[in-house]
């Protein structure tokens, strides 16, 4: 086999950072290997998917030790342009990873930037269209895709450059898991045509039966290295220790559906729950829609109840109305008319907004002030420091009250936005794919914090793709398809 | 029916109507010539098949005509007629160009832009910025609403009562993200072989055709004799 990618002996750490990101690595990967790279956050994944590209030391700069070779390019001394026909590679957020307005430029932009003619430029896409079966999103515009879709336009315009070597960092990330399972056909493909392949993930499931290596990083090392089929066959406690995500997934669902009468009187009810995105024609105002327009609706949930002082997982394709559904039920969709029942208390309209808070995916947009403790002291009515501190105390803040929120790591932000949910008295909680992107010891933690929000007495729903939070974390699982209630199931405690 | 306009037509078609909207049409053949000039990209609005969009231009460009016409002489006084003045005299003047500038946005993508700005030999640089700005307008309008929704949930969409806030509340969160994005966007870009040295080639084969070359006399003709009439004529 031949060498294709040759790192040697690289350390690496970014300009003023005191931390090496890599330390002494060496690694050698033949034409046509396909190698998974494992471990947690910041263990130097990601940094090696830059060094193969370029993109360290020419984009993000650094202080860099020791040669990477790549197709008998010397990275240091190869423009990134230069590059471009050599090494593609998808990124994990596929909202920031596309330069085009539309699908078929987007396609088209690489082979236009290296002037290839546009007689093979098209004959390029046709084929990568053809292979991917992606015709029907071709003409679209990628802001109207689904995270899925987008994804598959990346992969296609990666393709569409011949590269020898595809990199795909994270690129699971924002996937439900048909998506995944389709990226997965795409790596196959790939992998068929006898590319080399490196994955930095975080998702171990869909990849044991691809990758030929698997090579976890430490602290910037190379920790361990296997082959893959060593790796398929470690156990469950090896993993663990690992602080690795599980090899597989596990239905732990048990079979019987629940109804009203199972879960007693202690629920949360929504009732009338009924939303379309898509809009009659209308000039200068919206004609309002019922429950009863079945056809035209994104959301069609005439009642449902779901047990209080649980954690509720939500599940179901992209797509398919699980956010639209939590943006409703928080009441950020005005037109969505519907009630939430507790006890014999009906909240309706605004009410809603007060009685429901949403963490987000992306917990950026949430934080407003200049320190922890003003964002908890924005949500409450009165200013109250002890109770202020309590909140703090109990997420483990207290120590970053007085630090600006946008300077803390991502666990972090969002436990800030969960003290100022708490601080705002909302008795239902909602978490939008919090553990999306988070290694496996990330997303234990945010598992506990769930649970300990849940006996704290709040009703906590998570929309989540993740089968190994909701193994471990929820009791119950709200399946959502096609905008209505597929089923209501108890989940099998481990 | 469908209409493949050249972006260079587009283009020549808001430079004109931009400039005349600058300059202030004193009589009735000015006033024709105007009128004539923000039909057209009404026109080509309904051509693309945008007929609320197209309507909704219509009715406002229409009613803040008649009142300007109708209502409102050099003798009106009073608190209403002033503040009627200030919105239909912004609204006469300037949304034909805002009808243009709408409908060149929405019909032209980032590849026919950049083949288009290749061809009158702009700079790549300049090109390239303006594509990511053209990019970046949707982006920016997701990421505003995903911040309002943030601010919605937590009862801060008047900042308290806080001008400054409400507007800090906002732009932060909303700089942040632009800034994020836009850092990942140049690293995607840059490794898709964005700012190489050889020349970009396009697949979007641009022709004038004879729409193209009927639009633009059309407005060069009216642009003449608007200008004509306004300084020359007498």
């Amino acid at each position: 086999m031949n060498e294709i990618i040759k790192i040697d002996n690289v350390t690496f750490e970014y300009k003023g950072a005191d931390e090496k990101l890599l330390n002494e690595v060496s690694l050698s990967i033949g034409e046509g290997e396909t190698i998974l790279l494992c471990g947690s956050s910041g263990s130097g994944k990601t940094t090696i998917i830059r060094l193969i590209n370029g993109l360290i030391p020419h984009y993000y700069k650094g202080d860099l030790h020791g040669d990477v070779t790549v197709s008998g390019f010397d990275i240091r001394s190869t423009e990134l342009y230069d590059l471009a026909g050599v090494v593609g590679t998808v990124f994990q957020n596929p909202r920031s990873q596309f330069f085009s307005i539309d699908t078929d430029g987007e396609i088209a932009f690489g082979p236009e930037n290296i002037g290839l003619d546009p007689e093979e430029i098209k004959r390029r896409s046709d084929k990568v269209t053809e292979e991917m079966e992606i015709k029907d999103l071709l003409g679209k515009s990628l802001f109207e895709l689904s995270g899925g879709e987008k994804q598959k336009i990346a992969c296609a315009s990666v393709s569409a450059l011949l590269p020898k070597v595809i990199l795909l960092d994270e690129p699971s990330s924002n996937l439900d898991i048909d998506s995944i399972l389709k990226l997965k056909d795409q790596i196959a493909l790939w992998k068929s045509q006898g590319k080399t392949i490196v994955i930095s993930e975080h998702r171990l499931w869909y990849l044991t039966d691809l990758a030929d290596r698997v090579i976890y990083m430490d602290e910037g090392k190379i920790g361990r290295e296997w082959t893959g089929s060593e790796f398929a066959s470690l156990s469950k406690n090896e993993i663990n220790e690992l602080k690795l995500r599980p090899l597989s997934i596990e239905q732990s669902l048990t079979d019987k559906d629940l109804t009203e009468k199972d879960l007693g009187n202690d629920v949360v009810s929504f009732e009338g729950f009924c939303f379309a995105y898509k809009e009659k024609a209308f000039l200068f105002r919206r004609p309002d829609f019922s429950c009863y327009d079945e056809d035209e609706l994104s959301l069609n949930i005439p009642k449902v109840s779901i047990p209080a002082g649980k954690v509720v997982g939500i599940v179901g394709h992209n797509g398919m109305g699980k956010s639209t559904f939590l943006r409703c039920v928080c009441g950020l969709q005005k037109r969505c008319k519907g009630k939430i029942r507790i006890g014999d208390k009906v909240y309706s309209g605004k009410e809603r907004l007060d009685l429901c808070y949403m963490v987000m995916q992306d917990v950026n947009y949430q934080l407003f002030t200049d320190s922890v403790e003003n964002e908890v002291y924005l949500s409450m009515q009165e200013r109250d420091e002890a109770k202020c501190h309590e909140i703090l105390e109990s997420l483990g803040l207290i120590e970053f009250k007085d630090k600006h929120p946008m300077a803390l790591s991502g666990g972090q932000k969002q436990r800030v936005a969960v003290a100022s949910a708490i601080a705002s008295g909302a008795e239902l909680l909602l978490f939008d794919e919090p553990t999306s992107g988070l290694d496996y010891s990330h997303m234990e933690k945010v598992g506990e914090l769930l649970q300990s929000l849940a006996s704290g007495g709040s009703t906590v729903m998570v929309v989540t793709h993740d089968p190994e939070l909701i193994a471990t974390s929820c009791d119950y699982v709200l399946c959502i398809d096609e905008g209505k209630v597929a089923y209501l199931r108890k989940v099998i405690s481990t | 029916m469908s209409l493949r306009l050249d972006p260079r037509t587009k283009f020549f078609m808001m430079l004109v109507v931009s400039s005349v909207v600058l300059i202030s049409a004193t009589t009735p053949l000015l006033w024709a010539i105007r009128i004539l000039m923000t039909l057209i990209p009404v026109t080509l609005l309904i051509v693309e098949k945008k007929y609320a969009s197209a309507i909704r231009f219509v009715l406002l460009y229409a009613s803040a005509l008649v009142i300007t016409f109708f209502f409102i002489s050099e003798q009106s006084t009073g608190i209403v007629a002033s503040v009627l003045l200030g919105y239909t005299g912004m609204i006469v003047q300037y949304l034909p160009s805002f009808i243009t500038a709408w409908y060149v946005i929405r019909t032209t993508n980032t590849d026919e832009f950049m083949a288009a700005m290749q061809k009158m030999h702009v700079p790549d640089g300049i090109t390239i910025s303006l594509a990511v700005v053209m990019r970046f307008f949707p982006t920016i309008k997701e990421e505003y609403a995903s911040i309002q929704a943030a601010m919605k949930m937590r009862g801060i969409m008047l900042g308290g009562g806080n001008v400054g806030k409400m507007v800090e509340y906002r732009m932060i969160p909303l700089l942040f993200s632009c800034v994020n994005i836009g850092d990942e966007l140049s690293a995607a870009a840059v490794t898709r072989g964005l700012g190489g040295k050889v020349r970009r080639t396009s697949v979007v084969e641009l022709k004038l055709t004879t729409a193209d070359y009927i639009l633009m006399e059309l407005f060069a003709v009216s642009a003449v004799l608007f200008v004509y009439f306004k300084y020359f004529a007498r």
